[in-house]
């Protein structure tokens, strides 16, 4: 995931050093001996920094062309990054500096899925931080866009600090997670995974059959226990999900086990009862995580949905599945943006150990780091 | 958030070209730049929208404005063409022998929409049969084999092979004395090598007449590489989108059949097996842009609607009938859920609060109204205030509810009225007519 958005974010670093030193280098006549052949490969993520940015991957794009006649006519003469320590005068960076690289910039957070409220507020707060502070002559420009950017998602994603492990240790026993989310995201897959994991970590795990309603779904959870080893709660197709949960923790009381795992039904956001149903659950049981899991092949609708599961039953972190499927990412950013809550795990494929702590530091280091190496 | 006023933006910067008598170049680049958000918004790719937004200006400058049209249903007009254009014919199956296989993501609904897709060819009179070939999923055969009991489909499935294509080989056998056979696939994405051949080898079996992709409503920028993926392996002929009855405005199964160059047959709008639509391109295009009905819009001669006027006028007066109430949740229950459509009427701009209660009418309570009224006179439907207890009693027994349900109905119509005369207090109110009318 975000190979497309780090592409991007080293093309854009180009396109914004580029035509600074362009403006820099204002009246220093640069002559392109020859244009640099244009290799096909699209894909590439361990691409020099300084390669010929012609090998962009959407020809579509504007700015990027621009990018690549400016670079195409810088490139000669500029080997390496151009930082010679002389500061004798000073720019300001203005607005109309910013305004097309910002643009390319959103294009970028787009293409990867960051909703469009999303990726507007984090441009804007790009912005803001640039706009009217001065800059060294010849300093990198790019340098400073990355660090702000840098800045801006790690605010989105590092949102107090909630360590999933921790939480499991410190907390009274047993602990009860209920896991929310529309249809279709991997709601129960994850269940299965999670458990796996602290079953491995030493917990005694309860599965809570929550999902009453879709047909299967029991038989489904039912398989996942069997093969887990795990004791599953539940009660006939059609009833009550908060009595289910309900049960489940009341034999991991008397049963003093750890950890209850409560998966409900996947529900439509907009639908009122279903999402009072939740509510009620949450009257019932007071649980002390919930969970929301969501798609990272989700587009814009995760910010809706995120907001109105939010606004049922409070989420206190999410899990996004379905990464492997060669996803972009952003919704990580989306979602993390909306509930203002960190996201825990990630899924990464169909076996119950393809499920890995989600760490923003290790995104950003993807995301900006790898991206010169 | 942002989206909710997405569609009156648009709506306001398109009324700027609407008062000017040409289509200057820096407001249609402030209409074309509404119009990319909202499709961005919609999840349509990043790249198709560039493309279309740079085919849009250019037209609108380009070609003549035609005479009856003025400048601003010259540019809805084009947009409307242009995403027609790349939604392609919707697709319409035969209704004779033959064999569908649907493939698609992890979660997208394949399962539900095989058994939907069966009860359409049930109740066409075809004999529908369906083929469990998803062996991976924990409880997709239980889910499967109990759906289709549910509405008395054949079905074939073995739970304790792990071999899909002999378990397909088997079926078809099996099932070759039914109309129509539909084959059910475990989720893949495709970066998972393996299972798309094991797809590959499933059709090959089936040798499936159609090949649908079932396409989550919410999926965003991946659509288009997947439906690319899901094309070279078995040659896509139509997408199916589901979960249509979220928020999710589908720009992703736009973005797909824009891909692969076929068209989408059907929409997925609830978790009932009848909750599965033929898919109409004019309201998909509606909800893609975040506007009312874009078709009535393309339609659109006067600046003015001269409909309705009157009605909406006495309904600003008072003369708020139940028979109004219903003729006003029908129309507004088939455009989506409520609470996004009140968002988008311009009351809210005029500062009269709609309770919530009001808006947590889902279609089900329009149901149990119409129930309820159609036990009502005329009389009564006209002149609500005459239901007294003893017509409570009368009209409650009529149509099988208990007398809160119809005091319910009454409490809620009386609250809509009262709203409504809200809005006659306010100035604007002749600015409420003309948008209501423009909606």
């Amino acid at each position: 995931m975000f190979e497309g958005l780090r592409q991007r974010l080293s093309q854009f670093r180009e396109s914004v050093s580029t035509k600074e030193r362009e403006l820099d280098n204002e009246g220093i006549e640069a002559t392109a001996s020859e244009a640099p052949p244009s290799d096909t490969t699209l894909r590439e993520p361990s691409r020099e920094p300084e390669a010929p940015k012609a090998t962009s991957a959407e020809p579509v794009q504007p700015a990027s062309k621009s990018a690549e006649e400016l670079t195409q006519r810088i490139e000669p003469n500029d080997g390496k990054k151009s930082k010679s320590g002389k500061s004798f005068f000073e720019r300001e960076i203005k607005d109309k500096d910013l305004e097309e690289s910002l643009w390319d910039l959103e294009i970028a957070l787009l293409e990867s899925d960051v909703a469009v409220s999303v990726s507007e507020e984090i441009i804007e707060n790009v912005k803001k931080e640039l706009v009217g502070t001065k800059r060294k002559w010849r300093q990198d420009i790019g340098a400073l866009v990355e660090q702000a950017l840098r800045n801006g998602i790690l605010q989105v994603l590092d949102v107090n600090g909630l360590d999933f492990d921790e939480i499991i240790k410190n907390t009274p026993k047993p602990i009860t997670i209920v896991f929310t989310g529309i249809n279709g995201t991997g709601k129960t897959t994850t269940i299965a995974k999670v458990a796996y994991r602290l079953k491995n970590q030493g917990y005694s795990v309860v599965l809570a059959a929550g999902d009453t309603y879709r047909a299967g779904a029991l038989e489904q959870i039912e398989r996942h226990a069997e093969r887990l080893g795990v004791k599953l709660v539940k009660h006939q197709q059609g009833a009550d999900p908060a009595a289910v949960i309900y049960d489940a923790v009341q034999y991991a009381r008397a049963k003093h086990k750890d950890v209850v795992l409560a998966d409900t039904a996947g529900r439509i956001h907009t639908n009122v009862n279903l999402m009072n149903q939740l509510k009620k659950i949450e009257r019932v049981i007071d649980a002390d995580l919930v969970v929301f899991v969501d798609e990272a092949l989700a587009g814009n609708d995760a910010v809706e949905r995120a907001l109105q599961f939010n606004t049922a039953m409070a989420i206190d972190g999410s899990i996004l599945t379905k990464v492997d499927a060669d996803s972009k990412g952003g919704t990580a950013i989306s979602i993390a943006h909306t509930t203002s809550k960190p996201i825990l795990f990630l899924g990464i494929g169909q076996n119950y150990e393809d499920i890995v702590k989600f760490d923003p530091q290790w995104l950003l280091t993807r995301l900006f780091d790898e991206a010169d190496t | 958030m942002v989206m909710e006023n997405l569609g009156s933006s648009l709506r306001d910067t398109l009324k700027k070209l609407a008062r000017a008598n040409r289509i200057d170049e820096k407001t249609l680049n402030e209409v074309v730049k509404d119009i990319q958000r909202a499709l961005l918004s919609a999840d349509v790719n990043v790249a198709l929208v560039q493309q279309l937004s740079k085919r849009i200006k250019e037209r609108a400058l380009k070609e003549e404005l035609s005479g009856k049209l003025n400048p601003r249903q010259h540019v809805i007009n084009i947009v409307y063409q242009e995403l027609v254009a790349l939604l392609g014919e919707p697709i319409t199956v035969p209704l004779t022998r033959h064999t569908v296989i649907l493939v698609g993501l992890q979660g997208s609904g394949k399962t539900t929409t095989t058994v939907k897709l069966a009860r359409f060819f049930q109740k066409k009179g075809l004999k529908a049969a369906v083929i469990c070939a998803d062996t991976f999923r924990p409880g997709a055969y239980d889910q499967l084999s109990q759906l289709c009991e549910r509405i008395d489909v054949a079905f074939y499935g073995e739970s304790e092979n792990t071999n899909a294509v002999e378990i397909t080989a088997h079926g078809i056998a099996e099932l070759k004395r039914h109309d129509v056979i539909l084959v059910d696939t475990a989720g893949r994405h495709a970066l998972e090598s393996d299972l798309v051949l094991e797809m590959k080898a499933i059709n090959d079996i089936a040798n499936a007449d159609q090949r649908f992709l079932v396409l989550d409503s919410g999926i965003g920028q991946q659509a288009s590489e997947q439906a690319r993926a899901f094309n070279a392996a078995i040659g896509l002929t139509g997408v199916i989108v589901t979960k249509l009855d979220g928020t999710a405005k589908g720009g992703g199964a736009l973005s797909a059949v824009a891909e692969v160059g076929t068209g989408i047959a059907f929409i997925g709008t609830g978790e009932t097996i009848d909750d599965f639509e033929k898919f109409e391109p004019d309201r998909f295009i509606s909800r893609l842009l975040g506007m009312g009905d874009i078709k009535t819009l393309v339609e659109m001669i006067e600046e003015e609607p001269p409909i309705e006027t009157e009605e909406a006028e006495a309904m600003l007066k008072g003369d708020f009938t139940l028979k109004d109430m219903y003729k006003q949740m029908k129309a507004i229950s088939k455009m989506g859920p409520l609470t996004k459509i009140v968002q988008m009427l311009p009351l809210g701009s005029l500062g009269v609060d709609i309770p919530d209660t009001a808006l947590q009418s889902t279609k089900e309570t329009l149901d149990h109204f119409k129930v309820v009224m159609d036990s009502m006179t005329d009389e009564e439907l006209e002149h609500p205030r005459i239901i007294r207890s003893s017509r409570i009693k009368r009209i409650a027994r009529g149509s099988g509810v208990p007398s809160d349900n119809v005091r319910e109905l009454l409490k809620y119509h009386k609250m809509m009225q009262r709203t409504l005369k809200g809005v006659r207090s306010q100035k604007d109110m002749q600015k409420f007519l003309r948008k209501q009318g423009l909606k």
